[in-house]
């Protein structure tokens, strides 16, 4: 519920500047421009309303009348997500008048609400349930049957919905007609015979579906994904950025046993309002499936081909540990550099990483001395609300970083061309699913016939990691602190949510490490996100001032907008 | 709430006692004493009159408020009462309870796919029990834990499931005592 309360003031109602009014609330004197709904300038000073039917970023409703609150000199009461304040107004919200008012309210909601609590996923996070702990009554006065109704109906491909359970607030309705602008569902019937549904030519299947279970006060739409999968009050909330686009959506995890259980959008008034695509939403499952990688791979043709006889032999790779791949990858390195010379290494970065990994693998760069940087960010379908085309979240980070070929240097096309005609020697790819897609099975057939070393470094398994020399296993973003910047060149706070398996690390703290490697230096000091980011705020102007201990959870600009976000794609935007 | 309070007379107690406790040990002596010359003149005639239960081939009757082991009831189906509500989990001060839940086809949607009690941990409070609202999860007199591993003494949901029948008097006394 605390996504209802401003994060910022909130724009007025019809978008004039109105003046200054003073209201008193409860004995409170409390200053509010003029126009606002009652309701949100009572929620925004911390005086709680019951309310089910208004949310602050859809249009106003006044079903439900929970909200009804005694203002003076009105005749009766009113309720007060509909009441515009004005000056001078003086209203209760604790009279025994408006207690009185409530619990009838939540009589009559709950005389056909089913008590599905111990089966019901809302349980724990329900308005119903909590309204009906502090303003309901605990005993029933109706000994009559409950209106029977649909149960699991499936409105959509990710929804449930569960019509007993609704209180027809229509909250749902709203959204799909003003924010989804798909108008799916609709309520049929009047009167005791109202019901919320869809026609059955079109199902809730539109890309924002899933926050229509969000918005549901009650149990009555939820997702499919997260159906009968964990009781809510057994997850550990973190805040955290989705991955899946540039957007950057802000996001709640929820965790349980070191695992996402649901990702659900958080409120943030710059970037996506309480809303968040479906795709991004159940896009988590590979922070914990079998594709991750979690043990260093070297691939030992010579100890493996003459021994095994079973002519797989080649392809045998041996788990290690990671300072022993480290130090493989910096052999290979330091023998190309050697024998070639810097132009011989290719290095493809990736978006997917957090501002400061991407900072440790430009500096790893600088000092291979190599210009054949570059990055591949995958492009997809985009709408004009929240889904973008880049379908990786630090794409403008990275741009931002210099992820881009240095002078003379070849981009990512020619890089795996490069790396396909032998003119490269080395290749070092973070991030391989999208190199994997772009050079295609017989592309990595014959990168890895030509090349000296492959050495790849990601979370996940591709293509590319079965056919590497090396590979290094990276995190995914829920296992790191960091931040991304999204699309509009907005930096915001991605923090750890889930612990790493074993002793991995992130992947800015592989690059320090694998630099000192290389340069046979001292081994570099532990790597910390906080101050690798004071480090970027130091050496990259666009990042002066951005700080973990500044960009709170809303995120904060980079200094020049326009820089990170409508630049050049750097690299060759790969379908 | 009133709270009684019982004043105790310690001068008294003491004399009670007697000199270093002497004559209370005395006094738990004679009782030692009078069970073992029963026994011994009981032996003689032929009527040993031993008190002692012996454990497990016998078993003594225990109370319905008796709190052993917590079980699945199992309903005349065969199937669980359980509805996977987490709030037995949620209750349970010592976290011995670990629940998956799953969807069924069935009329009732929810069950347990996993139900695991760590018997080693658990401290037969009943909280689970209490917190139940199906009336699922209930303690029994069953009280042998003892495993040979420690991953023996976690006790899995076939394990657990107990027929309705055998638990009668629990139910009753859990229904009583809660006031469902």
């Amino acid at each position: 519920m605390s996504d209802e309360t401003a994060a910022s003031a909130p724009s007025t109602m019809n978008g004039r500047f109105k003046k200054p009014v003073k209201v008193v609330i409860d004995g409170r004197e409390i200053t509010a421009e003029a126009g606002h709904p009652l309701l949100q300038v009572a929620l925004d000073n911390g005086i709680e309303i019951p309310h089910y039917c208004y949310h602050p970023k859809l249009s106003i409703d006044g079903s439900c009348r929970m909200c009804q609150v005694k203002i003076e000199k009105a005749p009766k009461l009113a309720i007060a997500c509909n009441t515009p304040v004005t000056d001078g107004m003086v209203v209760d919200t604790t009279c025994d008048e408006v207690a009185f008012a409530r619990k009838g309210v939540m009589e009559l909601l709950l005389i056909n609400h089913p008590l599905d609590c111990p089966i019901c996923d809302q349980a724990g996070e329900c308005y119903l349930q909590d309204y009906s702990f502090g303003y309901g009554s605990q005993e029933s006065r109706t000994s009559s049957p409950r209106r029977k109704g649909l149960k699991r109906h499936p409105i959509g491909e990710r929804v449930i919905f569960d019509q007993e359970r609704c209180i027809l607030c229509r909250r749902c309705v709203r959204f799909t007609k003003e924010i989804s602008k798909t108008d799916e569902l609709r309520v049929f019937g009047i009167g005791d015979k109202s019901r919320i549904g869809t026609t059955s030519e079109r199902p809730l299947n539109n890309d924002y579906s899933i926050n229509t279970a969000d918005i549901c006060p009650v149990g009555a739409l939820l997702s499919r994904d997260f159906h009968h999968k964990r009781r809510v009050w057994f997850l550990q909330e973190h805040e955290s950025v989705c991955p899946s686009c540039s957007n950057g959506c802000n996001v709640k995890l929820g965790i349980y046993n070191n695992e996402i259980q649901r990702m659900v959008p958080r409120r943030n008034d710059e970037v996506n309002d309480t809303w968040m695509c479906d795709h991004g939403r159940l896009n988590y499952h590979f922070a914990q499936d079998e594709t991750r990688v979690r043990t260093p791979l070297i691939r030992d043709d010579a100890h493996a081909a003459p021994a095994s006889g079973n002519g797989a032999g080649a392809d045998v790779k041996y788990a290690t540990t990671l300072d022993a791949a480290l130090e493989a990858a910096a052999e290979k390195l330091r023998g190309a550099v050697s024998v070639h010379g810097g132009g011989a290494i290719g290095v493809l970065g990736s978006p997917h990483l957090t501002n400061e990994d991407l900072f440790r693998l430009v500096q790893l760069v600088n000092a291979l001395g190599t210009p054949n940087f570059d990055m591949i960010v995958p492009v997809g379908p985009a709408d004009d609300f929240l889904i973008k085309p880049e379908k990786a979240a630090n794409a403008a980070g990275a741009r931002a970083l210099g992820v881009k070929p240095g002078d003379g240097g070849k981009d990512a096309q020619a890089i795996l061309e490069g790396a396909k005609s032998g003119e490269l020697r080395v290749l070092l790819i973070v991030g391989s699913a999208d190199a994997a897609r772009v050079l295609g099975e017989t592309g990595i057939k014959d990168a890895v016939a030509k090349l000296d070393a492959l050495i790849v470094v990601d979370a996940n398994r591709s293509p590319l990691t079965d056919a590497a020399t090396i590979v290094l296993p990276g995190l995914v973003w829920a296992e790191k602190d960091g931040s991304f910047t999204n699309h509009a060149g907005r930096v915001q706070r991605v923090r750890q949510a889930m612990e790493p398996h074993a002793d991995l690390q992130p992947e800015g703290a592989l690059f320090a490490r694998l630099a000192a490697l290389f340069a046979r230096g001292s081994a570099p000091a532990a790597y910390d996100a906080a101050a690798t980011l004071r480090e970027i705020a130091a050496g990259v102007p666009a990042f002066a001032s951005i700080g973990f201990d500044t960009l709170g959870s809303a995120g904060l600009a980079l200094q020049e907008p326009g820089a990170a976000g409508a630049a050049e794609a750097a690299a060759p935007a790969q379908a | 709430m009133a709270v009684g309070v019982i004043k105790i007379d310690r001068v008294s107690l003491k004399k009670a006692g007697g000199f270093m406790g002497i004559n209370a040990m005395l006094k738990g002596l004679t009782v030692t004493g009078r069970h073992f010359f029963k026994n011994l003149f009981g032996w003689i005639v032929g009527k040993p009159q031993v008190f002692t239960v012996m454990f497990p081939e016998q078993d003594i009757a225990k109370p319905p408020s008796f709190r052993g082991m917590p079980v699945l009831v199992q309903m005349d189906s065969g199937k669980e009462r359980c509805v996977a509500c987490g709030l037995c989990e949620w209750a349970c001060p010592v976290d011995c309870i670990h629940i998956e839940p799953g969807e069924t086809e069935d009329a009732i949607e929810r069950y347990p796919k996993v139900f695991d009690i760590d018997m080693g941990r658990c401290m037969y409070c009943g909280l689970c029990e209490e917190a139940c609202p199906e009336e699922a999860i209930v303690m029994s007199s069953r009280i042998e834990i003892a495993a040979f591993t420690r991953a023996g003494t976690i006790w899995h949901k076939t394990d657990l499931l107990t027929p309705v029948d055998e638990l009668p008097r629990r139910l009753d006394y859990v229904r009583r005592g809660y006031q469902r």
